[in-house]
């Protein structure tokens, strides 16, 4: 088994309305900032071990279909690292 | 008639459920997630509150809980079960129901009275209702109803929207809308008919004390209809 640390950015999709990110906008213009849009979203790190890099690859998607993403709200892509130790603790 | 009304951490209607149950004469119990064998029981209920504190999403993390399996095992058999607030987005979580509940679209946690008007009749919880205006009381920040398109047809066209926001006169408005859901769209069942999601709370207006008893029309539909003066 092999160490791998997955970074998992989950985003509502593009036809879902964002609420979260149109307040953002109106914050950064009222800083002065030519904002047209900010879509919000959240970034998982998770390190976990996988006999290799293909298996790691297929674990994180299983992660993002089964919980880190809902499939009817969310997409996600998966940037996959290894070896972990390369990130800081 | 016998109701388990589910108890996750961090769920915290369940006992106005049982006291509404009581009120009613209907046999209950408050049942332990992780123990949830829903056999020997007639309904199930799956209360408000914000279970594994909300992480992740409302209802993300309580979806993997083992209740999850015996409530999609008891929804296939038919059984009655009612999911109100936290209970619809573990529903939607879980897949029981279509769509999710996302943040209110003006931001807020809303926490006051609503009306709906009920669509679907084919229910065990809105049997003889069918276009009955309800009011109840919701307190929600995730309460937003939300699909794609063709989810959206598909619930309108099969009679799935069961419950919409609308103002006294009955009318869909924005206005009366209190999170910016989709068509206004408060309640949803399954295709069956045995699964019945809300945002609204009613076993919290049960009695006149707590300022209405349009709750009790809903859960009352599970038991013998009992008479208990307001």
């Amino acid at each position: 088994m092999a160490e791998f640390a997955a970074t998992i950015h989950v985003r509502p999709k593009a036809e879902v309305r964002d609420p979260q990110g149109e307040a953002i906008t109106a914050a950064l213009r009222s800083l002065g900032f030519d904002v047209a849009q900010v879509r919000t979203g959240k970034e998982f790190v998770v390190r976990f071990s996988a006999a290799d890099e293909t298996r790691a690859r297929e674990a994180a998607r299983t992660m993002g279909d089964q919980l880190l993403a809902n499939p009817v709200i969310d997409d996600y892509a998966v940037e996959l690292r290894a070896p972990a130790r390369s990130v800081p603790r | 008639m016998k109701v388990a009304i589910l108890l996750y951490p961090g769920t915290w209607s369940e006992r106005d459920f049982a006291h509404a149950f009581g009120l009613l004469g209907i046999e209950h119990e408050i049942v332990w997630h992780a123990d949830a064998d829903l056999h020997g029981f007639d309904a199930a209920i799956v209360p408000g509150g914000f279970s594994y504190g909300d992480h992740l999403r409302a209802g993300a993390i309580a979806k993997l809980s083992p209740a999850t399996r015996e409530l999609r095992r008891a929804a296939a058999d038919g059984m009655p079960i009612l999911g109100s607030c936290n209970g619809f987005q573990i529903l939607c979580e879980a897949g029981l129901l279509p769509g999710a509940l996302v943040r209110n679209t003006h931001l807020e946690f809303r926490c006051d009275w609503v009306r709906m008007r009920v669509e679907s009749e084919e229910t065990p919880f809105t049997r003889g209702l069918g276009g009955e205006l309800l009011r109840m009381p919701i307190a929600h920040g995730e309460g937003c109803w939300v699909a794609d398109e063709d989810t959206l047809l598909r619930v309108e066209s099969s009679g799935q929207v069961a419950l919409r926001y609308v103002d006294e006169r009955g009318t869909a408005t924005p206005e009366a809308n209190p999170n910016g859901s989709t068509a206004n769209i408060a309640g949803l069942r399954n295709e069956a008919g045995n699964v019945l999601g809300l945002m609204p709370h009613p076993e919290r207006c049960v009695e006149d004390l707590l300022g209405g008893t349009d709750g009790r029309r809903m859960l009352e539909g599970l038991g013998a209809r009992t008479v208990i003066p307001a």
